[in-house]
């Protein structure tokens, strides 16, 4: 995911993914700048990269989309090249109280990302049409 | 995006206006849209003037997208041009883009979208009163979808070595929050617009310029061009009179009445039945 964050947080993945490549680790010192970047989310965007929630969904056309499960069980499709997500609190923290940089599903899906824990799947091309235009679930 | 729009102000711009020294320069890979933002009888004008001069100047692939049905078209832009009734439709129309239905031959370079606000304000079932957070969700979403499919677009164009990568967004929205006022620029507050110069890197706003100097010196329709946003390097503003001369599109709306802001004030200089100008071929 091409990133679209400030300088500090794009420095903060780098570290996470040079670190965790050499020791299988995330050191306490990155943990406390992520929950400072990040707010409140930080933790529970790692509770989703722990318990492997991130999919990177790809068609035979190319396309590619990210797919997040939530503490629910609900599914939310996020853009591969730009920030959205169709949760309640990107909706009310990021767009309309512009609070957060990110929602704990984009955040996640950044640290797998970091982390080279993303799982893969192919789905078809009409069915990447209505996961991205959010008109039907996979 | 704004080399497409620069290139249309610069061909339509009004032969008495001297002053104005505009250079065409293509965009960069990572940007992403251009939001036009003003009355929508104008802006509706200049995006089609943008889908023409791309199809038939800059032999780009346009993908036009518009609630409002467009009677009268040449035969090579027709196909183009497509009208989704909800913006339902309009999303899973864009997210197909990717499809190779659509990417074959050629994948579009270009994608407009005429009056944002028509379909966002259908997802809030049509009222316009109050804040509306579906609104605001809705107005993301689609921004976000048209910056990601203009993204993939554009690696596909590499891909295929295309000269006309790449693929550009231009889309029009007028904000529901200065109602009537041609005049004055859409207000800061308005949390749709707020939402939109998230994933619009260049907004173009018309203004018209009704004061008494623009009158006395015989300019039948003169409006500013402001060039703002984190996709153009500084801020520019532009001046000058458009439509110059009679602009032609062929646009013959179902819906009539769309020009009347324009017609009171111009000189009938826009008529009811546009025509295209001879230099336009329409050969993409």
């Amino acid at each position: 995911m091409p990133s679209l964050l400030p300088a500090v947080a794009e420095q903060l993945f780098r570290d996470i993914q040079k670190t965790y490549q050499e020791t299988s680790q995330i050191p306490d010192d990155l943990l406390i700048a992520l929950k400072f970047v990040f707010g409140p989310c930080a933790l529970q965007a790692l509770d989703l990269v722990d318990q492997r929630s991130v999919t990177c969904l790809s068609s035979p056309s190319g396309r590619k989309a990210f797919q997040v499960m939530g503490g629910s069980g609900r599914l939310y499709s996020c853009f591969v090249s730009c920030h959205y997500c169709p949760c309640p609190a990107f909706a009310y923290t990021v767009l309309r109280r512009n609070e957060g940089l990110l929602c704990k599903h984009i955040l996640a899906a950044y640290l797998c990302q970091a982390l080279g824990v993303t799982e893969e799947e192919s789905v078809s091309d009409q069915q990447m049409s209505m996961l991205l235009s959010g008109t039907a679930a996979p | 995006m704004t080399d497409i729009l620069t290139l249309v102000f610069k061909t339509f711009k009004s032969q008495t206006d001297l002053k104005m020294d505009l250079t065409v320069s293509p965009p960069p890979p990572t940007t992403c849209g251009a939001l036009v933002v003003g009355d929508h009888s104008v802006s509706r004008s200049v995006l089609l003037l943008a889908a023409v001069t791309a199809a038939s100047q800059m032999g780009m692939r346009v993908m036009f997208f518009t609630q409002t049905q467009i009677q009268s078209l040449p035969a090579s832009l027709q196909k183009c041009f497509s009208y989704p009734r909800t913006v339902e439709e309009l999303l899973l129309q864009i997210a197909s883009l990717h499809e190779s239905t659509n990417t074959s031959p050629t994948p579009p370079s270009l994608i407009i979208v005429d009056r944002l606000e028509s379909f966002l304000s259908d997802s809030t079932g049509g009222s316009h009163s109050g804040f509306h957070p579906g609104e605001q969700s809705c107005a993301a979403h689609l921004s976000a979808l048209l910056c990601d499919t203009a993204a993939f677009l554009t690696q596909v164009l590499e891909q295929r070595s295309s000269i006309s990568g790449p693929c550009r967004v231009i889309a029009s929205f007028q904000s529901e929050v200065d109602p009537g006022q041609a005049g004055g620029e859409p207000s800061a507050t308005d949390p749709i617009l707020d939402i939109l110069d998230r994933y619009f890197q260049v907004r173009c706003t018309l203004d018209q310029d009704r004061g008494y100097e623009a009158a006395a010196a015989g300019l039948q329709q003169l409006w500013h061009i402001y060039l703002s946003g984190r996709g153009i390097t500084e801020a520019s503003s532009l001046t000058f009179s458009w439509p110059c001369f009679p602009v032609l599109l062929t646009a013959t709306l179902a819906r009539g009445s769309r020009r009347t802001a324009i017609q009171k004030d111009s000189r009938q200089l826009v008529r009811e039945d546009y025509s295209l100008p001879h230099r336009y071929p329409y050969v993409p």
